[in-house]
């Protein structure tokens, strides 16, 4: 499913940009440290690991079109909420359309498929996604700052409860080295997840590292 | 007899259209009467030309020709009392007169040469307003006198201080004296104020001319300075520092981001529960946001000075041609002197 989602996004992202003449082209790599607590209304449990990720995107006048992929293993996190609790591989894949409105502003939408994976059962998210985001320039051309908000236009989850209301946010800082198209980034992430009726929420808090190059 | 009568008729017609009469119309029956020698009726009708008050009366020119025919015809009457009387009379009316000798003959002309030179008379002329710059230009007055006389004039404070004497010595007919608008200690110009300018024979006499003295208000015009040029702005200059606002952006990029970190499980969250390590985000975005400010702190951009030197250079160098010519106007202050009318002063001993 990963790979055919990816696929499709890929080869979307191909067929505009061979329309175009000079596209833009991005690759980031992330790096992060995830923690994911659930609450069913019943149980309550902390789960945390390490991930990693990517993200590619390219621009096509004005348009941007782009997808994501992370991965991450998290385990109980402590003694109290690890108790009883499995392990789990996060994953989940992002395909994302949009542009940029102005030189400060960037607006995405896109859909999202979020797995939680044990040994025995997958609990899937699938939802759409809105995302904009402020890029406040702190040193221009070497240092900013960005604070990206979204929110799930619609969601499902195959779990009896159903899925609620999805929105996150994240805040970070950007390194560019100066005439280097690389840059580092610095980031915290938190996104919450409800689930249908009086069934409690999944948060899920990240700080990442990333790197990434821009091609001209 | 016939004479009698005819001078009779005549002052008869004449006092019978006195009231329709100008003085100039009886001072040419008079000339015409005097050229038919017909003088006793040419007298009467002179003597009632020059009796006219204001504002009838015959201008000065007019006055001194009436003077000039009824000298000579008083004396071809053999009146030379009366002729010189009116001699007397012409010459202090207007000591530069001259009866013209083409019209009168050598013993009238001779006659009022006698006069002239027993009458003393002593007149000034003063232009109602002069401006000057001091030590460059003049102020001038005319001295007119009828005969040679020593003459001394004196520029004095008007409670009769002197201040200057601008001429002592003689003058035969007329003389142009002038004053270069500085006073006799430094040669600085007077200060503002009230004063006189005294004309007197030198030395006083009893039978002389009385002393004439006019009235000078004397101030200061402060001279026009030329204004200082504009400095050169932005633009065409260009800035030679850079903005402090970019580091207040800086410093409040960093420390919105820094504050968003923080508040992201908050305002996102359901339970608002998140780890701390978030808070070494926060710190991270922070530093970063005063990096961003210190990096941007205002600092001199060399190449827009050095581009803008040659402007500024320029503009130096008409700021001191202004100062240089705003000295030099300074320096040449200009009075303003207001002259008032001609009077009689008292006699000094």
């Amino acid at each position: 499913m990963r790979v055919l989602a990816a696929t499709c996004a890929l080869v979307l992202a191909a067929s505009v940009a061979s329309a175009q003449r000079r596209p833009t082209i991005g690759l980031r790599a992330d790096a992060f440290m995830m923690w994911v607590h659930s609450d069913t209304g019943i149980a309550r449990t902390s789960l945390r690991g390490p991930g990693f990720g990517g993200e590619g995107r390219i621009g096509v006048n004005g348009w941007l079109f782009g997808l994501g992929l992370l991965e991450g293993q998290l385990k109980p996190a402590g003694d109290a909420g690890g108790t009883g609790s499995p392990q789990r591989d996060l994953v989940q894949g992002t395909v994302f359309v949009g542009g940029r409105l102005l030189p400060w502003l960037e607006m995405t939408a896109g859909p999202v498929v979020r797995a939680y994976v044990t040994d025995s059962t997958t609990e899937r998210w699938v939802f759409w996604q809105a995302r904009a985001r402020v890029d406040a320039p702190i040193v221009m051309g070497k240092l900013g700052s960005y604070l990206e908000v979204w929110r799930a236009l619609s969601s499902d989850v195959n779990l009896p409860t159903g899925a609620g209301r999805i929105q996150g946010g994240e805040a970070g800082v950007v390194f560019q080295p100066p005439q280097q198209r690389v840059w580092l980034r610095l980031s915290y992430r938190m996104d919450d997840a409800l689930l249908g009726g009086p069934g409690g929420n999944e948060t899920m808090e990240a700080i990442t590292l990333s790197g990434g190059i821009a091609i001209p | 007899m016939p004479r009698v009568l005819t001078v009779l008729a005549i002052v008869v017609a004449a006092g019978s259209r006195l009231p329709a009469q100008s003085a100039g119309d009886l001072l040419q029956q008079g000339v015409r009467l005097y050229q038919k020698l017909e003088y006793d009726a040419a007298v009467t009708l002179l003597r009632q030309s020059l009796a006219r008050r204001a504002p009838a009366a015959l201008p000065d020119s007019q006055r001194a020709r009436a003077l000039s025919y009824l000298a000579a015809t008083e004396l071809f009457q053999q009146q030379r009392d009366s002729a010189t009387a009116a001699f007397r009379e012409l010459v202090r009316l207007d000591p530069r007169y001259r009866p013209d000798e083409l019209i009168f003959p050598p013993q009238v002309t001779n006659l009022f040469e006698e006069v002239r030179r027993s009458t003393k008379v002593l007149n000034v002329e003063v232009p109602p307003r002069t401006e000057l710059r001091a030590r460059l230009e003049w102020f001038t007055a005319r001295l007119i006198t009828s005969s040679l006389q020593t003459v001394q004039v004196t520029l004095a404070h008007d409670d009769g201080t002197p201040v200057r004497t601008l001429w002592d010595g003689p003058v035969a007919d007329s003389l142009l004296v002038k004053w270069d608008g500085t006073t006799s200690d430094g040669g600085t110009p007077p200060e503002e104020g009230h004063y006189l300018l005294r004309v007197a024979p030198h030395p006083a006499t009893e039978d002389g001319p009385p002393p004439l003295q006019v009235p000078l208000d004397i101030t200061q015009v402060a001279p026009d300075t030329v204004n200082w040029p504009a400095p050169p702005t932005a633009p065409p200059l260009l800035p030679e520092r850079t903005s402090a606002t970019p580091a207040l952006g800086s410093l409040a990029a960093g420390a919105l981001a820094g504050g968003a970190v923080v508040a992201l499980p908050a305002l996102f969250g359901r339970s608002g529960e998140a780890t701390g390590a978030r808070f070494a985000v926060a710190a991270t975005v922070s530093i970063a946001g005063i990096v961003g400010f210190f990096a941007h702190q205002p600092h001199p951009i060399e190449a827009n000075i050095r581009a803008n030197a040659p402007a500024r250079a320029e503009w130096q160098r008409r700021v001191e041609q202004v100062k240089v010519e705003n000295a030099k106007r300074r320096g040449s202050s200009r009075l303003l002197i207001r002259a008032g009318p001609v009077t009689v002063a008292e006699r000094t001993p």
